[in-house]
């Protein structure tokens, strides 16, 4: 939740017992529970970097190492922070991993008229995307499960008939391929587009209207209508937002693998979600926290590229993301029965 | 005179950091109502739970029949005759009448469900409370509030109950609907059932009780006075002082007429409505619940359509169904349930004031610090309790809860505030503060709406008093000299022998019974 930072910067606590008043029944103030997450997190993600630097000292302490991981998260980071506000309204969008594929090959098609055509056609196409999946939930009344698993075949349908089922080579596109390999002041760019997202996404939850008007649409639909904030138009921009997001994290991909493939982004829906989740973001809606998706991410990222040093095959990898969301989502679990 | 059924000695309940309960003394002898009043947070829902076998009390005794209780072990309790009706309904909305009195002690023959049975005691419990109307076969849904709460009742009798504790129970009800409930309490006694009976609604406890026991931080401040003691003694035992008036002086108002309404429909609950607000009056629109006020404020805040009509703020129309419209204009709205349609409650006290309008904190990104400034500027002039933003709504009382909403609205410098039920689930001491500062705000030159089912409230502050019933206003009284008697007449179907019905409350309530089936 978005209450941590107006804390932080007004410097109070905000307890009970500071203001000299007995704490009445109402008074047990609790520690907000996205912070102990947040720091619950911090603890995983140090801790895996203690492990890895255990098991594999030569290998997993090193620079590249690090950039390694760090690149491999920005794609999924990327879709994680538009799942973070799609999340915050108590939805779910689980086409971006079709998105991403779709976008790819919509770049691609217009890859020959250069790089900013790739990058424009691929983002225009991701967000065209996005906002039917908005269209149909937010004026539709579509449930966004059932809108968004729709979109999943759909666009997955797309990416295979625009590209003919064969994926379409990038290498002849310098300016492409440098989303995944060039460097901006020795930091792999699709790195330095991660971050940048990441802050942004933060700035845009935690200190401007819009990110509290995403966060009370999913916390209270009926009060924050009352309150006047255009619930319809809110839930219609997230969708938007993330299938924008989407094609962003398409031309890393692609960038990265210097090839669009109508069959890339399997599962990143799932990544997306995950870490949001453990981030601390509720399903629920109301409760939404970007560092915490942060967070989500780089453990997942990190036990992913410890498991592959040590040579644990992909299957196990699988059991293992799916066993830290199940565990993630049992400790946050709401206390009433 | 008789063994009392419950004996409650020196009960102490503690929670880490907090003496919820600090030595309780209190008894209910069969056949009696022993209401329990107090501030919200005095420990009456804890001297329930405990009694009810829901938390285990730190120190002191329950006797039943004079018999140390189990503590600590609800279904022990239930044992005992021990049934308690929680403020929340409890029911399972999409279960049928019988479903729902047997849910979890189901009678079953052979392995299976036993439903011809179930639903002959039913009929049989149902004809006890005097309610066969309500069908056996009908969906909890599709009854009214005050037939939930039979069915409620229903199911507490469906065990062998000795003692009914009930908490709250008039508060989603309206005054026919009360005496309904009345009418089977007084049944129940007659049986020689022990009730507890837990209110903020001091004239019910005129009407219903035998003694009252005033529950203030935690102890009993005075235990088992007649129930006919004067309401200024009992509120004066619950804040421990002499408290002024109930009611704040009644405000005249201005000329200007800040809100009209014109031919406003939306059907079915609102047929026609056409009304004016003066800046600086306490307009109170009463009727029975289902009469259309609430779905009339909306109407005219423009959260729910408008089939016809106009609304008009300062003389400039103002259109449905755009609450942002509506408060750019100088609406407020603070709906009839603070909880689920006013506050977000995992949200600060800052962030929940300035929903409304955030906006305005807002150069580029939102400056934090001035917005907390002017959150708790708000909450500070209302005496909300606490005042330091950076608490979670939740944890407030409710009529702290309902000074955030009002400091929404203060905050955005509104004309005028609809207000539903602005006192609802609120001890008698924080109303009479909530009704000052209502005053006050119409002092400040808003026109303030106040929609209410307390008649008596109405009467006690308002400029005006309109009468709504069956969705149109039927009757405008000047609130001088306005009676609750008065109210209740043009809120009543036209039917002269409803009226007569209600002076025998026994009769009312059966008849109020029959409409639910």
């Amino acid at each position: 939740m978005s209450t941590s930072p107006t804390e932080q910067v007004s410097g109070v606590g905000g307890r009970a017992d500071g203001n000299g008043r007995p704490p009445g029944l109402a008074g047990l103030a609790l520690p907000s529970r996205i912070k102990l997450q947040e720091y619950a997190l911090v603890g995983v993600v140090l801790a895996l970097v203690v492990i890895g630097a255990v098991l594999k000292p030569d290998t997993f302490p090193t620079s590249d190492n690090f950039r390694a991981i760090l690149t491999q998260a920005s794609v999924v980071g990327v879709l994680a922070i538009g799942m973070t506000f799609v999340i915050a309204t108590a939805g779910i969008d689980l086409s971006v991993g079709s998105v991403v594929a779709a976008s790819g090959v919509a770049g691609g098609l217009v890859v020959d008229s250069g790089a900013a055509a790739f990058v424009g056609g691929a983002i225009g196409f991701g967000l065209g995307l996005g906002l039917v999946n908005g269209t149909a939930i937010a004026y539709g009344k579509v449930v966004p499960f059932v809108a968004t698993l729709a979109m999943l075949a759909i666009a997955r349908g797309l990416a295979l008939l625009m590209s003919d089922k064969s994926p379409i080579s990038l290498l002849g596109s310098d300016g492409v391929r440098w989303f995944g390999t060039g460097e901006i002041v020795g930091v792999p760019a699709s790195i330095i587009i991660f971050a940048g997202i990441a802050i942004g996404g933060w700035i845009l939850l935690n200190r401007t209207r819009y990110g509290r008007h995403v966060v009370a649409v999913g916390g209270n639909r009926e009060a924050a209508r009352i309150a006047g904030v255009p619930v319809r138009r809110v839930v219609f921009s997230v969708y938007g937002l993330s299938g924008l997001l989407a094609g962003l994290a398409a031309v890393l991909l692609s960038g990265r693998l210097a090839s669009a493939s109508p069959v890339a982004g399997e599962l990143l829906e799932l990544d997306a979600i995950g870490a949001a989740v453990i981030g601390g973001t509720s399903l629920a809606g109301g409760r939404a926290t970007i560092v915490g998706t942060f967070l989500g991410v780089m453990v997942f990222a990190i036990m992913f590229n410890l498991l592959t040093q040590l040579n644990l095959a992909t299957e196990w990898q699988q059991i293992v993301k799916g066993a830290i969301i199940l565990g993630a989502v049992l400790i946050q679990r709401p206390e009433r029965i | 005179m008789t063994e009392p059924i419950l004996e409650v000695r020196g009960l102490v309940k503690e929670y880490p950091g907090v003496r919820a309960l600090a030595g309780v003394d209190f008894e209910v002898r069969p056949g009696e109502v022993h209401c329990l009043v107090g501030p919200n947070g005095a420990g009456k829902s804890t001297l329930i739970k405990c009694v009810s076998g829901a938390v285990e009390p730190t120190e002191g005794q329950i006797l039943i029949d004079g018999q140390p209780a189990v503590t600590g072990d609800p279904s022990r309790a239930l044992e005992n005759g021990v049934a308690t009706i929680y403020q929340e309904r409890d029911l399972v909305e999409d279960l049928t009448v019988a479903q729902s009195i047997f849910l979890g002690h189901e009678l079953r023959r052979w392995g299976l469900l036993d439903r011809n049975r179930m639903r002959r005691e039913t009929v049989e419990i149902l004809r006890r409370l005097n309610h066969e109307a309500i069908s056996p076969r009908i969906h909890v849904r599709d009854l009214r509030p005050a037939g939930q709460q039979v069915v409620s009742i229903a199911r507490a009798l469906s065990r062998h109950v000795r003692l009914l504790i009930m908490d709250e129970p008039s508060a989603i009800l309206d005054d026919s609907e009360i005496e309904t409930m009345f009418g089977i309490v007084r049944r129940l006694t007659a049986e020689g059932v022990g009730v507890v009976y837990i209110s903020h609604r001091l004239d019910e406890i005129r009407r219903l009780g035998d003694r009252v026991t005033v529950l203030t931080d935690g102890r009993t401040v005075a235990s088992g006075l007649p129930a006919t003691t004067p309401a200024d003694k009992l509120v004066e035992h619950m804040v421990g002082r002499k408290v002024g008036q109930l009611y704040p002086e009644r405000r005249r108002g201005d000329h200007k007429v800040v809100l009209e309404v014109r031919g406003v429909r939306r059907l079915p609950d609102v047929k026609h409505a056409s009304f004016e607000v003066r800046a600086g009056e306490v307009l109170g629109i009463g009727g029975l619940v289902g009469a259309g006020r609430s779905e009339l404020l909306r109407a005219v805040y423009g959260v729910d359509d408008r089939e016809a009509g106009e609304v008009l703020v300062d003389g400039r129309p103002v259109p449905p169904r755009r609450p942002d419209r509506s408060i750019a204009a100088g609406l407020g709205l603070a709906p009839e349930d603070r909880k689920s349609q006013a506050l977000l409650l995992d949200w600060n006290l800052i962030k929940n004031v300035t929903l409304a309008d955030v906006g305005r904190f807002q150069r580029g990104l939102i400056r934090t610090r001035v917005e907390r400034a002017a959150a708790e500027e708000q909450l500070r002039a209302l005496h909300t309790v606490p005042d330091d933003g950076t608490r979670m709504a939740r944890e407030l009382s409710g009529g702290n809860q309902q000074k955030v909403v009002l400091a929404r609205w203060l905050l955005h410098q509104c004309r005028v505030l609809l207000l539903d039920e602005p006192t609802r689930g609120v001890d008698v001491a924080t109303k009479a503060h909530l009704y000052r500062l209502i005053a006050d705000l119409a002092d400040r030159g808003l026109g303030v709406v106040v929609v209410s089912s307390e008649l008596e409230e109405l009467c006690g502050f308002c400029t005006r008093i309109l009468v709504m019933r069956e969705g149109e206003l039927v009757a405008e009284v000047d609130g001088a000299e306005a009676t609750e008697l008065e109210l209740l007449r043009h809120a009543m179907p036209d039917r002269q022998e409803m009226l007569a019905q209600t002076a025998v409350p026994a009769a009312a309530g059966a008849d109020a019974g029959q409409e639910e089936v």
